[in-house]
């Protein structure tokens, strides 16, 4: 395709801007050739807007809607997602930071000198970062995940 | 615009458990989505399969619809996708325009219209003969375009593709679809145009 023939698609699909417009239609109104070429494209543009669409079958609304009739209603996603899921989670992750932070905070020895501030921040979390601790902290977000992909998996399936 | 605000209204009522109410979208739009399949399957029957297919995911999936969208562009990248999982299942045969055996059922259909004494040449009838000669993607770039209200930029987000090579894929289907006119019609495409 010539790339007269392209500005000239462009030109009448409205894809040009300002400057290339102008550019177009002068050279449409300057020469003859380039005028012809501009009309035969917009008859051919206007018989293409008029291209018919096909008609289905006379049942076919009929046919989607028994077919669809079994399927479970649709259900926008955002109502799907069960919020006191995400708040029960977003709760557990909460209250451990603020329990940590108090616990910190009650064990710590705030003492000011004369000239300013001495903090003495000693305390020992390693005794209660015990193994048992880290595991039931695990296993409760294995359970969390395994509850996650049973819900994606379950949408999935849903979907197919 | 109304349309669409409408489609929007249609949906929300299905959500809300109206189910009754997708019989009308699908009335809204079978049409277009028929025709689409069929730009791809080159079969009616199978093209009434793939748009049933295609309304029943739509139906599944039309709580994920974001509703910031066009429905029409979602519909149709449903039924894009669709009719390519279809065509891979079956293997269809979807030879270039300028394949032999093409041009053989090309001229022999040309031959049907003239044995029939079609004798008024409708300038319809010999676009749609010629649409279904393109290769798919190109037919369905010319329905979408020209049927389905879509821009560059929704036709490439429902057919995969870069704004940029849907508008030089219209290019070259529109060259091409004036060629099939040409030689459907030889010297008669000029009054035609």
């Amino acid at each position: 395709m010539s790339t007269i023939e392209q500005a000239l698609w462009d030109y009448i699909d409205g894809n040009l801007n300002e400057f290339s417009k102008k550019a177009i239609e002068e050279k449409i109104e300057s020469t003859a050739e380039i005028k012809a070429q501009y009309e035969e494209l917009l008859k051919l543009n206007s018989a293409f807007n008029a291209l018919d669409l096909d008609e289905p079958s006379m049942s076919f609304t009929r046919n989607v809607m028994d077919n669809i009739a079994l399927a479970p209603a649709p259900v926008a996603m955002k109502t799907k997602v069960d919020k006191k899921i995400i708040y029960g989670i977003s709760g557990f992750f909460i209250i451990s930071l603020l329990s940590l932070f108090g616990y910190v905070l009650y064990n710590s020895n705030l003492s000011t000198s004369k000239f300013g501030f001495n903090t003495n921040l000693n305390f020992n979390l390693a005794q209660y970062i015990t193994p048992t601790v880290l595991y039931s902290f695990l296993f409760f977000d294995l359970v969390i995940g395994l509850v996650f992909l049973d819900q994606f998996l379950r949408k999935k399936i849903a979907q197919q | 615009m109304e349309q669409n605000n409408t489609d929007l209204a249609l949906i929300q009522k299905v959500l809300n458990g109206e189910t009754d109410q997708y019989a009308l979208l699908v009335k809204r739009h079978q049409r277009f989505v028929f025709t689409l399949a069929l730009r791809f399957s080159k079969n009616r029957e199978d093209a009434e399969e793939i748009a049933q297919d295609c309304f029943v995911k739509a139906y599944k999936a039309l709580g994920t619809f974001k509703q910031t969208a066009k429905f029409s562009t979602w519909l149709y990248t449903i039924t894009y996708t669709t009719a390519m999982t279809f065509l891979r299942k079956k293997r269809l045969d979807t030879t270039s325009i300028h394949d032999e055996d093409t041009v053989l059922q090309l001229e022999n259909q040309h031959a049907v219209f003239n044995a029939d004494g079609y004798e008024k040449q409708d300038s319809h009838a010999f676009l749609n003969i010629a649409i279904t000669q393109l290769l798919p993607d190109d037919a369905a770039i010319i329905t979408l375009f020209y049927k389905g209200e879509q821009s560059l930029e929704e036709i490439g987000e429902a057919l995969h593709m870069e704004p940029n090579t849907i508008k030089v894929k219209l290019h070259r289907a529109r060259q091409r679809l004036k060629e099939k006119l040409q030689y459907l019609l030889k010297d008669e495409v000029k009054e035609l145009l």
